[in-house]
């Protein structure tokens, strides 16, 4: 199949437009709320999170007994809620750390929820099958009505982010600041991250426990490396989110056997790797490029240094000299010499050298900090 | 209780103990996140070695395991090391990247391998004694035991021979660096033992519970104590009683043993995080008020003793004057009366000679800035606490 009539067959096909517009909504809010994860270290509160879910999912469903979506995201919610703010109290009333705090509540809740499904699979009701997606993740499960929710939770949170955008940002650089300006950092606080638990709930169903964290941290890891603009952030990482959904549905409905979640979290993987490498000024690629360049530079100037105290020694500094002079000194090459002469500090003449004004004067100033960066 | 009861104990009370042992290190360490990433990421270790071996008993998974799960440590690092994100956002972004990869592996090969996801994520305990080893038509015993049983040795054998080393670098990297251990060789033979452990256990209680029974006894030990001995023998008992009272739970609800067994785990570190006597929530909010109340009678006392006039110690004024709820100035007052630091006159306050005696020393320890000294004397001279 063609990339063309795939395209075709998102529009066309009710299941695959349905399955695409969820996860590249979801791929979307998760990486504007995971921006924020990132960005106050709270990177590993997403995977606590949605396994602090589970118990909520298992006791809708004994207080219910039936497979229903709303009364799973309302249990979901309370007891992912209950774990974020339990992680809180340890960390801010004991001196467990972060970490600790994190690992217990994460496998603490989920081994809970074990318990209460494994329970429930005993009981004679036991239809819980769709339990079972809560793990693994299925995005083939999605319907319209799922995509309704996301979508109506995707623009809520995007009103909240432009009504309190002030509040969040200032909240997330300088939270002392934030409370000596007498804004209520609680209530902030809380409200990113009822959204946070909301927007790690709804994606649940779709990429499963494990790979929940990644969906809401790759996005927003990747974005941060093209920008240090808070907005810029966001939105790249809303875009990237969104194409990991498409692409990620697109690969594994034309493929055999491969399941969504886990494609939709390696082609976020893939995001994050080729920013990791080619994102201009922090990417690792342009640094060495840079630490190269800055290394070149130095011999350079290491290599005008020392022509500059032979040329010293003469009345008239322009006076030529023998380039073997330099051998005592190993840093130079053919190329750096030609190199020389293309920055004009040096004229060059069969085997002699000799200083121009512009080298001269930049031999003066190397040890000047001011002008050592431009050598034009 | 039969054999096969007897043994599920066993082989659970043995994991207990090789996971309270790399994890009170770890959550020393700063680091018990990184036995959770070792714990998924370790699945693709597991299906690379199922594909070469074709044997889901062989030894080789659990090498290659092991390995996928110290590589993941140092993919951490590496990320960590450029600087482009945090280490929590490294671990993050490295642990679902690799459980990804082995469970699409799993997916493609689904028709010839009996690899069950579920399975390494929430493993089942009580299997174990039917996967038994025989030495020629003898019963050794199950396979479980074994494995653990060896891992738990070497571990044993390693807290015992590095124990010096592990306690100075987990303490105090740049004294052990300076003594000649290498904190690096250190770290990375807690993560060896860690991803060996993990490996080792997960096919009883999988690979999520692993990471319960490596924090929770570790946290639980850690609000009962700060001695790294002591700190470690509680979190083995801790983790062996969970495992068997989690047991009979799960005998009793017929339900999940490794669910159970965390359980356990969550409520015994509950009652710990609300009762420990020093770090536990109601000490902490208890010495907290304490605090409060003793500062506050301080003021009291220091205000006092600055004003021989009436007006300024009446009883009205003092509440207008510092500002108290009435509450709070009741209770002042109470605790100070109780102490026989002040009198009470016709509503007017004046300061006893103890009370004088106090005031006087607490200043000249706040002039000096020895506010430290400010607690012993307070237990010197009250007998009632705030």
């Amino acid at each position: 199949m063609g990339l063309q009539d795939y395209i075709t067959l998102v529009f066309t096909d009710y299941t695959l437009r349905t399955i695409t517009l969820g996860t590249a909504l979801l791929g979307a809010i998760c990486g504007m709320l995971g921006s924020f994860a990132v960005l106050r270290k709270q990177s590993l509160l997403g995977d606590a999170i949605s396994h602090a879910a589970l118990p909520g999912i298992a006791i809708a469903f004994l207080i219910h007994g039936a497979k229903n979506s709303f009364y799973f995201l309302i249990g979901a919610l309370v007891s992912g809620l209950l774990g974020t703010f339990w992680i809180k109290g340890i960390t801010k009333r004991t001196h467990l750390k972060s970490d600790t705090a994190l690992g217990l509540v994460l496998s603490l809740f989920f081994g809970f929820g074990m318990l209460l499904l494994t329970y429930i699979q005993k009981q004679e009701n036991a239809n819980q099958a769709g339990l079972d997606k809560y793990l693994f993740g299925q995005a083939a499960t999605l319907m319209e009505s799922d995509v309704w929710i996301l979508a109506g939770v995707t623009g809520i949170s995007l009103l909240i982010l432009l009504f309190f955008w002030k509040e969040f940002k200032i909240l997330l650089f300088d939270p002392e600041y934030t409370k000596t300006l007498g804004f209520n950092t609680r209530i902030i606080d809380i409200l990113i991250t009822t959204f946070m638990v909301l927007a790690i709930v709804l994606g649940l169903q779709t990429v499963g426990v494990v790979l929940m964290s990644a969906m809401l941290l790759a996005p927003a890891a990747a974005a941060r490396q093209w920008t240090n603009h808070l907005w810029k952030m966001i939105v790249i990482a809303a875009v990237f989110g969104a194409l990991s959904g498409i692409i990620g549905t697109g690969i594994s409905a034309t493929q055999n056997n491969l399941s969504t979640g886990p494609v939709i979290v390696l082609v976020a993987a893939v995001f994050v790797l080729f920013s990791f490498i080619f994102a201009p000024s922090r990417g690792l690629l342009f640094r060495q490029i840079r630490f190269m360049k800055n290394r070149n530079n130095l011999k350079l100037h290491k290599t005008l240094s020392v022509m500059y105290e032979i040329a010293k020694t003469h009345k008239n500094f322009k006076h030529p000299h023998k380039i073997k002079i330099l051998n005592n000194f190993q840093g130079f090459s053919r190329k750096s010499l030609k190199k020389m002469e293309a920055y004009q500090w040096i004229e060059l003449n069969g085997q002699m050298w000799n200083l121009t004004d512009k080298g001269y004067h930049k031999a003066i100033n190397l040890y000047n900090q001011q002008n050592i960066q431009h050598h034009d | 209780m039969t054999s096969a009861q007897f043994e599920i104990q066993l082989i659970a009370s043995l994991v207990a103990i090789a996971c309270a042992i790399p994890g009170t290190f770890l959550v020393l360490r700063k680091m018990a996140m990184i036995s959770d990433a070792i714990s998924h990421s370790i699945l693709p270790g597991i299906v690379v070695g199922f594909f070469i071996s074709h044997n889901i008993n062989s030894p080789l998974l659990i090498v290659l395991a092991a390995l996928t799960g110290v590589i993941t440590v140092v993919l951490v690092e590496f990320i960590q090391k450029t600087g482009l994100v945090k280490e929590d956002t490294a671990i993050g972004l490295v642990f679902p990247a690799m459980f990804s990869i082995g469970v699409l592996l799993i997916a493609q090969n689904a028709n010839d391998v009996h690899l069950d996801i579920d399975a390494v994520l929430l493993g089942e305990i009580a299997f174990a004694p039917f996967d038994r080893i025989y030495w020629e038509d003898y019963d050794l015993g199950p396979k479980s035991l074994w494995v653990i049983g060896t891992i738990l040795l070497i571990t044993i054998a390693l807290l015992i021979t590095f124990f010096k080393e592990l306690k100075v670098s987990t303490f105090d990297a740049q004294l052990s660096a300076a003594l000649g251990f290498s904190p690096a060789i250190i770290h990375y033979g807690l993560m060896s033992v860690a991803s060996v452990t993990t490996v080792g256990a997960f096919d009883a209680v999988g690979a999520i519970l692993v990471v319960a029974l490596m924090i929770a006894p570790a946290a639980t030990a850690y609000l009962l104590t700060e001695d790294l001995k002591k700190m470690l023998g509680i979190s083995i008992v801790s983790g062996v009683f969970s495992a068997i009272v989690g047991y009979w739970v799960a005998n009793f609800l017929d339900a999940s043993i490794a669910g159970s067994i965390t359980t356990v785990l969550g409520v015994l570190f509950f009652i710990t995080y609300l009762f420990a006597p020093k770090k536990g929530i109601i000490a902490v909010l208890h010495r907290q008020r304490q605090q409060k109340v003793e500062v506050s009678l301080l003021t009291f006392l220091l205000h006092l003793h600055n004003h021989t006039e009436e007006n300024e110690r009446h009883l009205d004024h003092l509440q207008d004057e510092i500002n108290w709820q009435r509450g709070t100035s009741k209770r002042v007052v109470d605790l100070a009366l109780k102490n026989n630091m002040i009198t009470i006159n016709n509503q007017i306050v004046s300061l006893t000679d103890k009370g004088k005696l106090f005031t006087e020393e607490a200043i000249s320890y706040i002039i000096s800035n020895k506010k430290s000294e400010i607690e012993e004397m307070k237990s010197r001279f009250f007998l009632f606490r705030g």
